[in-house]
């Protein structure tokens, strides 16, 4: 009974109802999109890994927008239909990396640049794609809920996107150890200490590298 | 001014994701009848952390101090403040008060405007702080990361991605290999591809031939058929095997603007 009475509740209220979620998804892509047009503007802000966003700072760099544009809806459209089925809609893949690298690169690459460019209208556009995002989970999933029990491939792609991350620790040694020699001694340092706090070793190898830089500076 | 604008910005931003963020993960814990925005690996670490404020925070900090880092060098936040940070946060922070469940990690109510407040301080200390760092920090970050990124995009990535989808079944190994390549000549990184072959290949796999897998298969062929087209790279392909580019889409791409 009482119970019953939670989900009649759960089912009616703005913070469990389905139909928030649009409303929700707009939300967080207006801020993340956002973000990538501050990131655009002053270079800080977007929310998304080095590995990730520097495919959008190539796109800015020389004009070729392919990779991220692809990356990120691919993702998008890949999440999309993950989160619909399975419940969850995966913030990093869809909103981060769709809305928040993808969407801007395909903008950019033909030529569409007012959207990312000006800080009001970078929160409308991601407001209204967010809404749409949301809104298509919304209906594939009173269409499909409960029919189809596939996840394609969503832990296949998450176990290796977990795998990616831990790449980055080594390979920040690696090129901190090119970069000069106190620079790769910070960077293995740090990383050193970082592993013994049992803490992700990308980290540390960054800032031990930044502290040595700083000490030690070497020229671009 | 130009740190003002970042600050207010910032604000505005944190504020926005945040509140997503802390409403979308408190909703996982009510998955799948309540459809949600967040991470399986969220789900799993709060879960992990459950009922204890000092652990949900440390969690928090650690990978702070890996999202500032990485916020100084390359101006890129990582995903883990909206996974990891804000969520982690905003919890601990409701635990303080209330160490019941329903009243703190599993609220959307609470968490939404908790992790509002955390995402305001939170991205625009990040970003206030790394856009005011000296400018040998800046060089250092730019000479060590973006080699490091660009190896973990062009050869790390597309291989571990490719590796995964040739253990997880001969259709998705297959597909991934062909859209693989296909994707790394066209749009210049495999992942996107095997990305792709893993999604349909497991799909079908799953579910089998269904109208769905084939409108999938069918949109597929069409995002490489319009990359190639865009990128320009049918122009080249003719070209690399010394034929000659026919005039009708010569015209084509320059109609496009391609």
């Amino acid at each position: 009974m009482e119970n019953d009475l939670k989900d009649l509740e759960q089912a009616k209220s703005f913070w469990f109802a389905d139909w928030a979620f649009p409303i929700i998804v707009g939300i967080m892509s207006a801020g993340v999109f956002a973000g990538t047009s501050m990131y655009y503007n002053y270079g800080v802000g977007a929310f998304n890994e080095v590995a990730i966003v520097a495919m959008l700072k190539a796109g800015m760099t020389d004009g070729a927008y392919g990779a991220a544009a692809a990356f990120g809806a691919s993702f998008l459209f890949a999440r999309v239909l993950e989160g619909s089925l399975v419940g969850i809609l995966d913030l990093g893949g869809s909103i981060l990396t769709g809305v928040g690298i993808g969407i801007p690169a395909i903008l950019l690459s033909v030529g569409f640049e007012a959207p990312v460019k000006s800080f009001p209208l970078a929160l409308l556009t991601g407001l209204i794609i967010g809404v749409i995002i949301g809104g298509i989970i919304y209906i594939v999933r009173h269409f499909t809920i409960g029919q189809s029990k596939a996840t394609f491939g969503a832990d296949v792609m998450m176990g290796a996107g977990n795998d990616t991350g831990r790449f980055l620790g080594p390979l920040i040694i690696l090129s901190a150890v090119t970069a000069s020699i106190p620079i790769g001694l910070g960077a293995t340092a740090g990383a050193a200490i970082f592993y013994a706090w049992k803490k992700p070793i990308a980290g540390g190898a960054i800032i031990g590298a930044m502290i040595l830089g700083f000490f030690f500076p070497v020229k671009l | 001014m130009h740190i003002l604008i970042v600050l207010m910005e910032s604000v505005i931003i944190g504020g926005l994701v945040g509140f997503a963020a802390g409403v979308g993960a408190a909703r996982m814990f009510n998955a799948p009848t309540v459809q949600a925005l967040g991470a399986f690996r969220t789900l799993g670490e709060m879960n992990a952390a459950e009922g204890d404020a000092a652990s949900h925070f440390s969690f928090g900090l650690g990978f702070f101090f890996n999202a500032w880092a990485s916020t100084v060098g390359a101006g890129a936040f990582t995903q883990d403040v909206t996974h990891r940070v804000i969520p982690n946060w905003a919890v601990s922070a409701l635990l303080l008060r209330s160490k019941d469940m329903n009243e703190s990690m599993h609220n959307p109510k609470k968490m939404g405007i908790m992790s509002a407040l955390i995402g305001i301080v939170v991205v625009a200390f990040l970003n206030v702080t790394s856009s005011s760092i000296p400018a040998a920090l800046q060089v250092t970050a730019v000479k060590v990361l973006v080699p490091a990124a660009t190896l973990l995009i062009n050869m790390v990535m597309p291989i571990i991605f490719w590796l995964a989808a040739i253990d997880a079944g001969r259709r998705s190994g297959l597909l991934g290999t062909i859209f693989g390549g296909l994707a790394a000549l066209i749009m210049g990184n495999a992942v996107p591809g095997v990305v792709l072959g893993i999604l349909i290949g497991k799909g079908v796999e799953e579910i089998g031939w269904t109208r769905i897998t084939r409108i999938m298969l069918g949109a597929v062929i069409l995002l490489f058929i319009l990359s190639a087209f865009f990128r320009g790279f049918d122009v080249d392909l003719l070209k690399s095997f010394s034929l000659s580019v026919p005039q009708w889409l010569t015209n084509w791409h320059s109609s496009m603007g391609g």
